[in-house]
């Protein structure tokens, strides 16, 4: 019998979607816009943590010594390092050695550090922390008792840029949902409008399965699977959409933004964003056909 | 069995539908209600099916109070009752092979055992070659035959029908008369709505009178 259903079902919902195709269709549209706008967020969001996730991966602080440092003030600083609990790893970097690096990296400027009488670049200790999840808080006391250390001249650390972009990854988060939250329970309401209006087109046929002992479940399981098919076609598109807007926002913008186009540069979404996008829309769907079905056979 | 007890109904005040009607309709009796119009047969069917709920009364069907049965559980009720509608209700955009079937599709009958059933109704209303039609394209009379084809599907221990042969010629209400007859001498109880005289001289086994909502008289011929 189970399987006798089912193929009811099956047909019934079928044809409920091709019957009413337009409000479908129209519903489907307004689903997929919604969840685009929390998919952008999504995505910007997961950027700027990617962004905050590279800095932090090469969180270094480095102290830049004096020229004329003496080598008891230098062995003062060592020793301070090596006693400090968040230092995982000294390296000490000469200027020469710096300055080849800086040429390994831009080896176009060469010329123009020929060009130079004297070494531009300061020898430095670069510092790798103990734990990456140290507040900026955590560790200004260490790093502002090192930058008055006599023999140091700078000091720079990309701590506070890490939590910077966290906090703006979750403020797009943040807004994302807020945003989306708003549009996605829109969609709610227009598709628990477009199933209501399939049941009232429905009514005479839901009268009579009434009439002829159809049960409650037996009535609504088509309009129910029709309103979880409506949602998470929407998630589907919404998340085709957003790969097309991806693709097509950085051809748009061209390279002139230099730097700020990694920020730009989207990234798609995860496969669990992924799927809980679409399962959202589905549950959207669900909930939205079952309340407007429920009034219906509760009247 | 089918016993009401003092029905009352109101629709709106003050006046009655139906007031103070006491029946009882035994297992396999052909039962006929009949009255003028506004008598109350149609609201008497319908709070049998309990489309709509009496005023005051009771309403016993199988030994069960019907109207003490939850919403959620009536369907279990209305599955032992086979109903035809004074206005058919018949789905247009529907075949005819699907309107019959509708029954059987609820009850999760088997494809190939729900063929022969819907088959074998239509083939009683003279109606199998007409399965693949749609009812918009078959006459009065049709759709009525399909309406009691949709009524007797299943085998119901109940058929309730109302005014099932009001659009029909002389010839087809007999038909249809001698269907319903033919069901009720398999066991079925047959309860119908008619105003026709020569119909329920010819087949009346039980004749319930109605005036204005009132319990005129019962016969048993």
């Amino acid at each position: 019998m189970i399987p006798q259903k089912f193929k009811h079902f099956q047909r019934e919902t079928l044809n409920n979607l091709w019957q009413f195709r337009a409000r479908n269709v129209f519903s489907v549209t307004i689903i997929c816009l919604s969840f685009l706008i929390v998919g952008i967020f999504v995505s910007l969001s997961n950027n700027l943590q990617y962004a905050a996730q590279q800095l932090s991966q090469d969180m270094a602080v480095v102290f830049f010594l004096n020229k004329d440092i003496s080598p008891i003030d230098r062995e003062t600083i060592t020793k301070e390092l090596e006693k400090s609990p968040f230092v995982q790893k000294t390296q000490f970097v000469s200027s020469e050695e710096a300055m080849e690096k800086f040429l390994i990296k831009f080896p176009d400027l060469k010329g123009i550090v020929d060009n130079l009488k004297l070494n531009p670049f300061p020898s430095s200790y670069e510092i790798s922390l103990r734990e990456k999840d140290l507040t900026y808080e955590e560790t200004q006391p260490f790093i502002d008792k090192m930058r008055g250390m006599k023999g140091i001249e700078d000091v720079q650390f990309n701590k506070d840029w890490v939590e910077k972009m966290q906090s703006l990854s979750r403020l797009a988060r943040a807004v994302g949902f807020f945003l989306g939250g708003i549009l996605v329970l829109a969609s709610f309401f227009i598709v628990s409008n477009v199933i209501k209006l399939n049941v009232i087109a429905r009514k005479d046929e839901i009268e009579i399965l009434r009439f002829v002992g159809g049960t409650n479940i037996f009535i609504r399981i088509p309009f129910l699977t029709e309103g979880t098919i409506l949602g998470a076609l929407g998630g589907i598109l919404s998340l085709l959409l957003l790969f097309v807007v991806i693709k097509l926002f950085p051809v748009y913008l061209g390279s002139s933004l230099g730097v700020l186009n990694e920020l730009i540069n989207f990234r798609y979404l995860t496969f669990s964003q992924s799927f809980a996008l679409i399962f959202s829309g589905a549950v959207i769907g669900l909930f939205g056909s079952l309340s407007s079905i429920a009034k219906f056979l509760k009247s | 069995m089918i016993e009401l007890y003092h029905i009352w109904k109101q629709y709106q005040k003050p006046d009655w539908a139906l007031k103070d009607v006491t029946i009882k309709v035994n297992q396999g009796d052909f039962c006929f209600v009949t009255g003028p119009s506004g008598s109350g047969k149609s609201t008497l069917l319908k709070i049998i099916f309990r489309e709509i709920f009496p005023t005051h009364g009771q309403i016993v069907v199988d030994g069960r109070n019907i109207l003490r049965i939850s919403d959620h559980k009536i369907y279990r009720l209305r599955r032992t009752m086979g109903i035809v509608f004074q206005d058919f209700r018949l789905l247009f955009h529907k075949r005819v092979f699907d309107n019959v079937a509708v029954v059987l599709q609820v009850l999760g009958y088997p494809r190939k055992e729900l063929r022969r059933r819907v088959f074998n109704a239509l083939r009683m209303v003279n109606l199998h070659q007409k399965m693949w039609e749609y009812p918009s394209h078959l006459s009065y009379g049709e759709q009525q035959r399909v309406a009691i084809a949709r009524a007797v599907v299943n085998n119901p221990n109940i058929i309730l029908a109302d005014e099932p042969t009001g659009n029909l010629d002389t010839e087809l209400a007999y038909e249809i008369m001698s269907l319903f007859s033919e069901i009720n001498k398999k066991g079925a109880t047959v309860i119908i709505c008619t105003h026709d005289r020569e119909l329920i001289r010819h087949f009346g086994e039980k004749i319930v009178f109605l005036y204005k909502g009132k319990l005129l008289r019962e016969e048993n011929i």
